[in-house]
């Protein structure tokens, strides 16, 4: 029974970015080498999500390391709304291309939502993915209670009856997935979407659904209630937390390739042109955390997968965007309802 | 808000005084019926999901709107009802200071994105107190505004950290706290 | 799963040793819930850092008081002036407010928290007994079940426009229609936004309730000088501990009635995904349908105080199992909790009744305490508290309006949401003007969106076919019930008026 706090009210408010930063007291010389001031003031950085869900998590994990390299301060705000739509609309309308805003998406699912419908207020090409933070394959998971113990009884049951599958949206890398194991297998199912990586493990867990997909990286945190059957990337990374299932190409001889969700910093594309500095200082402090072991004691207190945690820069981040964008421009008429 | 249709002249025969005015309650089916049928100009071509709902709701909205127009129109024929709008807008609504109350709440919204939220907030609640007032206890209504506005500070800005658009009191306590923390 | 007596004696022992972290989380508790736009989840997100850097027990413990206090602040503006703080309170007012305006705010106050705390206790004493079979209703609970409970919900309009079925059918469907703003669950598609970003996820709760319920009031009470009857202030010109008490032998009174509406917020926060707001509704509906004085409904009944009262507490405890159980949360609150505690290192499931039995019961004792204490904090403020109704509407009307917009600020925090009170404001009021429930608008706004959510699942997974709705024996089951609970007025109103008919005829 005791108090470990007794900082004043504004320094814990101060550092909202708290949870995985926490740590952050060796300061690096680095960001001053690059002699300009930036950042002279806080960066806010736009997350088309609901505060408290993954991303939220990641970021505060990443972005508590990042900050002693940049010297700054960053403030998250949190717009969700229409499968990541909202923040999107909001980062590239409402703030202005200086490279002080940054938005920090799930790269996956938010470009499949560009080829489901364009963006209204802005064109694709209009910002760019510069920093990726992990890469985080989908999988197909069961309640522990569910009657099927591999995927193998799975195919075999949907090329029988439709079997009903829990997404956390329709335009994800996951439905993605599981939608091409259906095209290759003659097995039938039908995507349910239920708004969120919550819902979607309670979906499966309480048999609203037969079967759910989902990024793996939650679900491995959840597998007390929920058995992994496959995986859709080249190898299973987590082993054991995933159930030792399987990877669709190894298990099924396919070529899907890896279908994931893919966490990763976002900037104007206008402030890139008009502040290159600016921006070799962004790139060169975020590679910097990647080596940082603070970043690896935040990720696993924050209950992450650090096998996920996967460095990316433009060019990676540009080949992923154009990979998802392909494969889900040929599913495009079952993910948007529009034949 | 809806036309103050201008009260007609004074001298009425009884039975149209005792006419119930139906003119204001007319106001929220119309409203429901424009507002369904955008609605559904929003998503005619929608997939599925996106109409089902929203059409069986909207086209039972519309079917009780208009039954209770039709039910207002056979009163009208009868001459139990008048469509006049006073139920809804009245000459009590002025010397009540209900209008004056509603401009300046609107000034509020609008000019606290640009003045702050503790000085709008403070001469929302003053003039709006006074204009409720007819003017009298000016002293009393600017010293519990000014109380509520700072208290309203100190509860959402510095207790809870709110991001409320910043005015010229809000950057000052800024400083001031920053210098003398 | 077993916990002994002497273990759970030994832990109430223990928890309360930290009273010193409850009496004061209570207070803040209150004082958040009764704002609108301040929830318990929002306090916990806005004080992240200081829980984050507390002792695992003692943030648990905080949190779980905030809860539970939070959810009892705001019936607080709810009965006294006619503002529900959160949605879960929104059937609060329908006969609390009417108690204000009589006069007998304090007695409604008191009779409030003997209900809240009573139902909230019990509910937790069940929720430790019944945890396993509770842990349960989860699997049951499907999309097609969920439609029903929430047409249960849904069918409070129908009672509510009891004295003008038409106008209160309108503002019903009107609301639903308001409700279905925003883009749809599964192709996300935008639907009556009017060009609005800031509509895209719906409709936000906050400003609507604070629209429809604050900001119209405040335009409708200045024309008197005080929100109270004449009669009323006569009444409370002579303050006294009596009413207290009065109130709170009304609600000792009713303890079946307690009982009974906890357990009914109990169960539907078990199910994830339903919440407050649905099983206070369905509490009131239910209590109405059954009880043997529904005309009094909407007249300031206690009863129907009581029931909604009762119920959002039940919820508290009911949708902290699905989180300890299966490490799903219930609820906002619940996923906030969950993430603040696994930062802690905390493993949810069915394995922490084993690995650390302390705190999964912990929880649960933490809530029983902070009830407990909540009766001997907050009873006594319902005498100086319900001196706020006597405050002229001169400086009431304008206080109002100023913090309820900004409270529509809070939650969000978009400059948007405090023109959408003001609109909302302004059809409340034409409501109010015209004679269309509020409430009726309000129920659909909340529950509009997640009938279709639950409908369109239900559709979806059979690809279209409306039959789906009758596939479930439970689910036809509870349409039976709910048939039965939409005829059973009619068929007690029928027997009424015949058995009023033989008496007259037999004199």
């Amino acid at each position: 029974m005791t108090f470990s706090w007794k900082p004043t009210r504004r320094e814990f408010l101060g550092g909202t970015a708290a949870v995985a930063g926490a740590a952050a007291v060796g300061v690096a010389p680095f960001a001053s080498a690059f002699g300009a001031s930036y950042p002279d003031r806080n960066l806010k950085v736009i997350i088309p999500t609901r505060e408290g869900g993954g991303a939220d998590r990641n970021f505060r994990a990443f972005s508590g390391i990042w900050k002693k390299y940049l010297k700054t301060k960053f403030e998250p705000r949190f717009y969700p709304g229409a499968s990541g739509r909202v923040g999107y609309e909001v980062y590239m309308g409402k703030n202005e291309p200086d490279a002080y805003s940054l938005i920090f998406g799930n790269m996956g699912p938010e470009l499949l939502n560009w080829v489901v419908k364009e963006p209204e207020s802005f064109k694709v090409s209009d910002y760019l993915y510069f920093g990726r933070v992990d890469t985080d394959p989908g999988c197909v998971f069961v309640g522990r209670k569910s009657k099927f113990t591999s995927i193998d009884q799975i195919v075999a049951e949907a090329k029988k009856r439709t079997l009903t599958v829990g997404t956390s949206r329709m335009a994800h890398p996951a439905s993605i997935g599981i939608l091409y194991l259906g095209e290759k297998t003659g097995a039938k199912f039908n995507l349910i979407p239920l708004s969120g990586g919550k819902n979607t493990v309670a979906g499966a867990v309480t048999g609203e659904v037969d079967l759910s997909v989902l990024t793996s990286g939650t679900v491995a945190a959840k597998r007390k209630s929920v058995r992994t059957l496959l995986v859709f990337d080249d190898k299973n990374k987590l082993g054991e937390r995933l159930d030792n299932a399987p990877t669709i190409n190894d298990h099924f001889g396919t070529d899907l390739p890896p279908m994931l969700s893919s966490r990763a910093f976002g900037i104007h594309k206008a402030a890139v042109d008009k502040y290159p500095d600016r921006f070799a200082v962004l790139q060169a402090t975020f590679k910097k955390v990647f080596t940082d072991p603070d970043f690896k004691a935040a990720v696993k207190k924050a209950k992450g997968n650090w096998e996920y945690i996967n460095y990316g820069g433009v060019e990676e981040c540009a080949a992923y965007s154009k990979s998802i964008m392909k494969i889900g421009a040929r599913y495009k008429s079952l993910l948007s309802g529009k034949s | 808000m809806t036309d103050v249709p201008s009260n007609p002249a004074p001298a009425k025969s009884r039975a149209e005084i005792e006419k119930q005015p139906r003119g204001g309650e007319l106001v929220i089916p119309g409203a429901a019926i424009a507002f369904s049928l955008y609605y559904f100009s929003t998503i005619l071509d929608s997939p599925w999901t996106a109409q089902v709902s929203a059409f069986f709701i909207g086209a039972v909205l519309i079917l009780l709107s208009l039954v209770f127009m039709v039910r207002t129109w056979i009163e009208l024929q009868r001459g139990k009802a008048s469509l006049r709008f006073t139920s809804l807008v009245n000459r009590t609504d002025l010397s009540s200071g209900r209008l004056g109350l509603f401009a300046i709440t609107l000034g509020y919204i609008l000019l606290i994105d640009w003045a702050g939220f503790t000085i709008t907030t403070y001469f929302f609640l003053f003039f709006s107190m006074l204009l409720l007032n007819r003017g009298r206890k000016a002293g009393f209504a600017a010293a519990l505004s000014a109380i509520m506005a700072l208290g309203g500070y100190a509860l959402f800005i510095l207790a809870f950290d709110t991001r409320f658009p910043e005015g010229p009191f809000e950057i000052f306590m800024k400083a001031a706290l920053n210098n003398g923390g | 799963m077993e916990a002994d007596l002497g273990f759970l004696i030994g832990l109430f022992g223990h928890t309360l040793t930290f009273w010193w972290v409850i009496i004061p989380t209570i207070f803040l508790g209150l004082v958040v819930g009764a704002i609108p736009g301040f929830s318990a989840a929002n306090t916990i997100i806005i004080l992240l850092p200081l829980t984050l850097a507390m002792d695992v027990e003692v943030g648990l413990i905080f949190m779980v008081s905030l809860y539970c206090s939070s959810r009892m602040g705001a019936g607080i503006p709810a009965i006294l002036v006619n503002i529900p703080g959160t949605a879960g309170a929104a059937a609060t007012p329908l006969d609390g407010y009417p108690m204000t305006k009589q006069g007998r705010s304090q007695q409604a106050l008191s009779m409030s928290f003997v209900a809240s705390a009573f139902g909230g206790l019990l509910t937790t004493i069940l929720a430790i007994i019944a945890m396993p079979v509770l842990a349960e209703v989860g699997y049951y609970m499907h999309s097609v079940e969920m439609i029903v409970v929430m047409l249960f919900g849904i069918s409070l309009i129908a009672s509510i426009a009891a004295r003008d079925m038409l106008k209160g059918l309108i503002a019903g469907f009107l609301g639903l229609m308001i409700g279905s703003i925003g883009t749809d669950v599964v192709y996300a598609t935008p639907r009556g936004t009017m060009g609005f970003l800031e509509l895209y996820d719906g409709v936000p709760l906050i400003p609507a309730l604070v629209g429809l319920f604050a900001v119209s009031e405040a335009f409708i009470i200045i024309e008197k000088k005080s929100i109270v009857t004449d009669e009323g202030r006569e009444i409370m010109a002579a303050p006294s501990w009596a009413a207290t008490f009065e109130g709170a032998a009304i609600a000792f009174r009713h303890w079946w009635h307690i009982t009974w509406n906890s357990i009914i917020g109990l169960i539907i926060g078990v199910i994830p995904g339903a919440g407050a707001s649905i099983a206070s509704f369905v509490a009131y509906q239910q209590s109405r349908t059954y009880s043997k004085t529904p005309h009094l409904y909407g007249t300031g009944h206690p009863e129907g105080l009581i029931a909604p009262e009762s119920a959002n507490n039940g919820v508290t405890s009911g949708t902290l199992i699905p989180l300890l159980i299966l490490g799903i949360p219930g609820g906002a609150t619940a996923a906030i909790m969950l993430i603040v505690l696994q930062y802690h290192g905390v493993n949810f499931g069915p394995s922490l009744f084993f690995d650390q039995p302390e705190l999964a019961y912990g929880v649960f004792t933490a809530m029983a305490i902070t009830y407990l204490l909540m009766i001997f904090t907050i009873l006594p403020l319902s005498r100086y508290m319900s001196r706020v109704t006597l405050v002229s509407t001169t400086y009431m009307a304008p206080m109002i309006i100023a913090f309820t917009l900004v409270g529509s600020f809070v939650s969000r925090e978009y400059m948007f949401d405090m023109y959408l009170g003001l609109v909302f404001g302004v059809i409340g009021y034409i409501a109010r003007r015209t004679n269309y429930h509020v409430a009726a608008i309000l129920i659909g706004v909340i529950l509009g969106p997640l009938l279709e959510t639950y409908f369109l699942r239900a559709l979806k997974k059979s690809e279209g076919d409306l039959m789906v709705l009758f596939s479930s024996s439970l689910g036809n089951i509870l349409w039976l019930v709910l048939i039965a609970s939409l005829l059973m007025p009619m068929v007690l109103g029928f027997r009424r008026r015949r058995a009023v008919a033989n008496t007259q005829a037999g004199t």
